[in-house]
């Protein structure tokens, strides 16, 4: 039986009723109190770059189509035939002017509008029996773009996405934001992890205490150095917006570009991420010394930037990936992990920065290997009656008296709040959130009126 | 100069290709990397694209650009080298695998190459309590004659599922 009011006191002080990553009544929660309100990461507009040019992607169970429509707008429709329920669109990508359903022939232009259904005069009467014009897939009820990331959520009143974001789209830029021309995602890889959704995404919000010893074997064939204890723990975390983050510690003495080439940036891109980031976002890199590496934008969005060695010769490249925890259930998620790179980066750099990606992270990575393994691990011990009896310890940089054992970093350009070295203040900050939506009730959507009896 | 009959049978060049890669599949099982790698040619490419549901009429079901895998030589050499360290958890304790490979035809595609293409299902299982996983693909190989016998000098990957049911690809196919 579970008593949410005792177990969310628990994660508020740090200590993890270990349950939460197994529990099938915690993730019905998730379900109808989070998942109904956040933003959720969908696609990015590079992946449907022409009009017509679609993708298919879920809200847990919740099916959505992200068009490209005839007029260049991004649209995002939930794929159910408003006749009798079908899926109308199938496929996970293509290209369409319009989608049929292949139970009655409804036929929906790709904006979502209602153009055709047979027998409209003989089966209905006409527009007496059933109004055709004005007729639409369900639009997402929020939808919003930032940097070409396209966020839905279920809430028809969430805050505008920017605001949301909050001080979070300055790091997020970083990933996303590195000339004019915006990233292009190629992928995603997709696969399923029996692992419960949250513990990839508290990872990557913070976690930095692992990578020594869970990613040793990086270390050991000197497939990237960063990771061992000496350098982790100069690294800085930072908490901002509904994101949190990692960072790695750079050489001292660098300026700007000496510090973007030391990662493996090509003198070619340095001048537009110059221009394309803030004095702030400069001065991380330039004065502070940090370099972004993993990230979580609550709920299940994570980013991450590293730059592993390529070659015999020693050749650098960084990369970056976004990658999506999609709860399927209390102890299984589906894994979609996309190559993310800039739009206008040299021909070189994209081989480059895409074999170490795929040498690093996604199904394959030499990183991402190892996670799973202690993922899967988690939610299956998870699962048992002693794990009720266990509340995990989280409080890792904190005094007994709840105070940082360190003084917050002052010399950090970035907004937000940001510690050197090992903690699990990302971690906390995540759950907190997350307490925060399971603790208010569930949201209750008014139904859609597609013109019954009058 | 492809052909587009496969040998017969009792070809022995066919035979010859079918007993690689029953060979190379025993080596993958007995995890004998260093010994899997050996059987590569220096300009291997291993690919294994992203296999995606599309429509009929899309003229794809699998994405140019992203793999699970591709791979050059130095890239798998790492792979096994890792796999060698004392830290690679996710194989400690290993994986228990067996490579089941079928369907071979085998057509002659240059003078000193045979192109081979072969059904894989590998199963897999790990620990006491994990369903096992299945992952069902074919291969089209390229095999090249060399003075040490065949080796693989190409090997791309068509993988049976859009949403690969296996924790991750710390094995071989």
């Amino acid at each position: 039986m579970l008593d949410l009011a005792a177990a969310l006191k628990q994660v508020r002080q740090g200590m993890i009723p270990a349950h939460i990553y197994a529990d099938p009544d915690i993730f019905a929660l998730e379900r109808d109190r989070l998942f109904t309100r956040s933003w959720v990461f969908l696609a990015h507009e590079s992946e449907i770059p022409d009009p017509g040019d679609y993708v298919v992607r879920r809200v847990l169970a919740d099916s959505f189509i992200v068009a490209r429509d005839e007029s260049g707008v991004v649209r995002v429709m939930f794929n159910m035939c408003l006749h009798r329920g079908m899926q109308v669109c199938r496929a996970e990508m293509g290209n369409a002017s319009h989608f049929r359903c292949p139970y009655h022939a409804w036929t929906y232009r790709n904006d979502g509008r209602l153009a055709g259904l047979p027998f409209h005069e003989e089966a209905y009467g006409g527009e007496d029996g059933f109004s055709r014009l004005g007729q639409s897939l369900l639009p997402a009820p929020s939808m919003d773009v930032y940097n070409g990331l396209i966020f839905v959520s279920l809430d028809p009143d969430a805050p505008a996405l920017r605001d949301y974001l909050g001080d979070f789209a300055f790091y997020l830029d970083f990933y996303t934001r590195q000339s004019p021309a915006g990233v292009e995602l190629r992928g995603p890889q997709r696969w399923r992890i029996k692992a419960n959704w949250k513990i990839g995404a508290e990872n990557f919000a913070g976690d930095s205490y692992h990578t020594p010893h869970t990613h040793a074997s990086v270390v050991d064939i000197g497939l990237f150095r960063e990771p061992k204890a000496s350098k982790r723990k100069e690294g800085a975390l930072y908490i901002a917006g509904p994101g949190a983050g990692t960072t790695y510690k750079l050489p001292p003495g660098g300026d700007f570009a000496g510090q973007l080439r030391h990662v493996g940036y090509p003198d070619a891109m340095i001048p537009a991420m110059a221009a394309s980031w803030s004095d702030g976002q400069r001065a991380l890199v330039a004065d502070s010394g940090f370099m972004v590496s993993a990230a979580t934008v609550f709920p299940n969005l994570s980013l991450v930037h590293n730059w592993p060695q390529i070659d015999a010769s020693g050749t650098v490249a960084p990369f970056i990936s976004l990658r999506q925890w999609q709860p399927v259930s209390a102890r299984e998620t589906e894994v979609l992990s996309w190559f993310a790179v800039d739009a206008a980066a040299p021909e070189e750099f994209k081989r480059n920065s895409y074999q170490a990606y795929l040498m690093c992270f996604g199904i394959s990575g030499m990183f991402e290997q190892d996670d799973v393994e202690n993922w899967v691990s988690i939610t299956d011990m998870a699962a048992g009656s002693m794990a009720r009896r266990l509340n995990l310890n989280s409080r890792m940089g904190l005094t007994s008296a709840g105070q940082p054992i360190k003084p917050p970093l002052a010399a950090f350009a970035g907004p937000g709040l940001a510690y050197q070295g090992f903690g699990e203040f990302n971690q906390r900050h995540w759950l907190s959130l997350w307490s925060d939506h399971l603790e208010r009730e569930p949201a209750v959507p008014a139904t859609v009126d597609l013109g019954g009896a009058r | 100069m492809t052909a587009s009959q496969p040998l017969p049978y009792g070809d022995p060049a066919h035979l010859a290709a079918h007993q690689f890669l029953d060979e190379e599949a025993a080596l993958l099982d007995a995890a004998d990397y260093a010994g899997w790698l050996s059987l590569l040619c220096e300009d291997i490419r291993y690919v294994m694209p992203v296999r995606v549901t599309t429509a009929r009429g899309a003229d794809f079901d699998s994405l140019a650009d992203m793999g699970h895998f591709d791979e050059n030589m130095y890239a798998l050499r790492k792979r096994v080298q890792r796999l060698a360290t004392d830290h690679a958890w996710t194989e400690d304790p290993p994986s228990r695998t067996r490579h089941f490979v079928t369907n071979v035809r085998t057509f002659r595609h240059r003078t000193s190459e045979l192109r081979v293409e072969s059904s894989l299902l590998l199963f897999r299982s790990r620990g006491d309590t994990r369903e096992p996983d299945l992952i069902s693909a074919g291969r089209t190989d390229l095999l090249r004659e060399t003075g040490d016998g065949l080796r693989l000098a190409r090997r791309e990957i068509l993988v049976d599922e859009s949403v690969l049911r296996t924790q991750n690809l710390a094995v071989f196919l």
